[in-house]
């Protein structure tokens, strides 16, 4: 293995982290806590493989896949901002949901236990351009920048933007202002699961080809971690989820260099990197004043 | 206490929710909903045995309930039970496999208690970085739950193991062994369910009727009050989430005593997560705690025989626990609603029978 290939294993370990940590973006700059992109990745995974199994086309499974994300930001939409419920309370239900949801239709749907049949995947890099590693990267790693570039510059540079992040920092006066809180809230967290069920086809239909159960592993909970890393800035939770990405793509470099290690070192290692990276931090990071309220 | 008015109130809303829910997993399933809550329920209470099955169950979610409730009382959410409750069970493993020649009960001691600590210790860098580095206690705890499980599963197929191939420690001493009242040594009923249940009250009365209790709680209630009012905010958050972890800990802890008697790699099948069920059905009143333990074990014990009866996943028992969950989460609105649509329903009738007359 040479730097080129870590350089391609971060960008793909990236892309799952990149979408989710956008849709947190936007729910969290709207003003509402969104700890549940890890069910909302698992139910895109899940609905991706479901899609493209029952109609041969992964691209079918890629808005399916986007749709349930979309879903399941619905529900946490309706719970948390218009039946106020508790935000974090609502995500962790939601990702339950996701998780006992997902388990259950895969013995209903496959008639399996822990793995679903291989399904037809997105097509990858290798027919544009035509090198050995192009083969293992999928054209979900350069569409996860587009949200990047899109949400980055819609925040900071247009009217709506600013009245999404007016409905985060001081709900009172944006509603003084004529923002319908109530409404731009409700449609960041859809946004938000659309992205994050993204994030999860392309883990399912995009680095595999098959659903596992508890596919996505924690990854959500890492993309909240990289959100806060980021600080709330659409450029810092880029460079943010790239950082995850290169610990879980340096992890598995080391994994087949160092065989002889234990196993789990790897396995734990993103995580071990986010935490110490959240212990080093410099300063408080400061969310979007008005999150979790109302 | 919750007034058995505001039970009623409360209890009605989920029964309801969690009957569709079931009935609404047979349709999915293909399954007749009558046989689904038949099996649910009877899975969970039908037999003496079962019953005592279910009623072991008990323990963790309620210590792990309580865990989840006195963080909440101050503030903070602990999602570490997990990670904590590991950590705490291959503690207590190992600290029990020796003989300490105590007298008595208080073999429990030693091992109970560094499971505790132990804990408390997986719990305590998540309270430095909310209040050194502003990092939300939900992600680092969740982030130390991975750390605990891969950290837990090296230990005990590497160097803490017995020397099998099993991924488990080896078996503990009979001196730290909660002896079971009946039935046999693995799977009988012994006193841990009341154990869980005494500690549960013993928080209820500290925080209701103590000036400690009282100021954990004013914590809680609204913290520039309580830091006005000259009480410690930061020493109290730090005070109950240390507690919340040592908790947790001893779920994991009296599993290992009075269920397993050694470590399994893979130990914990959720009980770290269900205690946050468990404590938001109960308000985080520990004076109902037991009410959500019963119910949840009821919904664990029962996972086998959904699968075996009706060939439904055991995945459709966290569905459940998810609605029921989501349901207690949006109670207060959805009550307020209901209220007031029922007022404004009301108001409307009596002003149209007052326009009439």
């Amino acid at each position: 293995m040479t730097a080129l290939d870590l350089l391609g294993m971060t960008l793909v370990s990236a892309t799952p982290l990149l979408f989710a940590v956008v849709g947190g973006l936007v729910s969290e700059l709207a003003g509402v806590i969104n700890f549940a992109l890890e069910g909302m990745m698992l139910a895109g995974a899940f609905a991706a493989v479901w899609a493209s199994w029952a109609s041969g086309s992964p691209w079918i499974g890629l808005l399916a896949g986007a749709g349930a994300g979309l879903l399941v930001g619905l529900l946490h939409g309706v719970a948390s901002v218009i039946l106020r419920a508790n935000q974090i309370v609502s995500s962790i239900a939601l990702n339950l949901l996701a998780a006992g949801a997902t388990g259950m239709l895969l013995h209903q749907v496959f008639g399996a236990y822990g793995t679903s049949p291989t399904v037809a995947a997105l097509p990858t890099l290798h027919a544009l351009v035509p090198v050995p590693a192009a083969a293992a990267v999928s054209v979900m790693v350069p569409l996860a920048w587009l949200p990047v570039l899109v949400v980055g510059l819609g925040l900071e540079r247009t009217v709506p933007g600013w009245r999404l992040r007016a409905c985060g920092e001081n709900p009172e006066a944006a509603r003084a202002a004529g923002v319908p809180v109530t409404t731009v809230r409700l449609l960041a967290v859809a946004v938000s699961g659309l992205l994050a069920g993204l994030g999860g086809v392309s883990l399912a239909i995009g680095d595999l080809s098959q659903f596992v159960e508890n596919l996505t592993h924690g990854r959500g909970y890492l993309a909240i971690a990289a959100l806060i890393l980021g600080r709330w800035k659409p450029f810092g939770v880029l460079a943010a989820a790239l950082l995850f990405g290169f610990g879980q793509a340096a992890a598995e470099f080391l994994a087949v260099r160092w065989a002889g290690f234990p196993s789990q070192v790897f396995l734990a290692f993103p995580y071990l990197l986010c935490l110490l990276v959240l212990l080093g931090g410099r300063g408080i990071h400061r969310p979007p004043s008005a999150l979790g309220r109302w | 206490m919750t007034s058995p008015r505001e039970l009623i109130q409360n209890g009605l809303p989920l029964v309801a929710v969690g009957t569709a829910c079931c009935v609404l997993l047979a349709l999915v399933t293909g399954n007749r909903p009558v046989d689904l809550i038949l099996t649910v329920v009877g899975g969970a209470w039908g037999s003496a045995e079962s019953a005592m099955a279910t009623l072991s169950k008990t323990p963790p979610l309620l210590l792990t309930g309580l865990a989840v409730s006195l963080a909440y009382r101050v503030g903070l959410l602990n999602i570490g039970g997990e990670g904590q409750l590991t950590l705490g069970a291959l503690t207590t493993a190992l600290v029990a496999r020796s003989d300490w020649g105590l007298p008595g009960g208080f073999g429990l001691l030693p091992s109970l208690v560094c499971g505790a600590a132990a804990g408390a210790l997986w719990a305590a860098p998540a309270m430095w970085l909310r209040q050194h580095r502003g990092v939300h206690e939900v992600i680092s705890t969740l982030l130390l739950n991975y750390l605990a499980l891969h950290l837990a599963d090296y230990l005990v197929r590497g160097p803490l193991g017995d020397g099998s191939a099993m991924g488990r420690s080896a078996e503990i001493a009979p001196a730290a062994v909660i002896q079971p009242w009946f039935g046999s040594a693995v799977g009988g009923l012994g006193p841990a369910p009341l154990m869980a249940l005494l500690l549960a009250l013993g928080a209820w009365f500290w925080l209701e009727r103590t000036v400690w209790g009282f100021e954990a709680r004013a914590v809680g209630t609204n913290r520039q009050a309580a830091a006005a009012a000259g009480i410690a905010v930061s020493g109290w958050q730090w005070r109950l989430f240390l507690m919340s972890g040592a908790l947790a800990g001893l779920a994991g802890g009296i599993e290992v005593a009075a269920v397993h008697h050694r470590f399994y790699a893979a130990f914990s099948p959720g009980y770290g997560y269900d205690g946050i069920t468990v404590a938001f059905l109960a308000g985080a009143d520990p004076a109902w705690l037991w009410a959500g333990a019963l119910l949840l074990a009821g919904l664990r014990a029962t996972d086998k025989w959904l699968q075996l009866a009706l060939g439904i996943s055991p995945n459709a028992i966290f569905v459940i626990e998810a609605v029921l969950l989501l349901t207690v989460a949006c109670r207060t609105a959805l009550a307020a609603g209901l209220e007031r649509g029922f007022g404004r329903i009301a108001a409307r009738l009596r002003s149209a029978g007052g326009g009439s007359s």
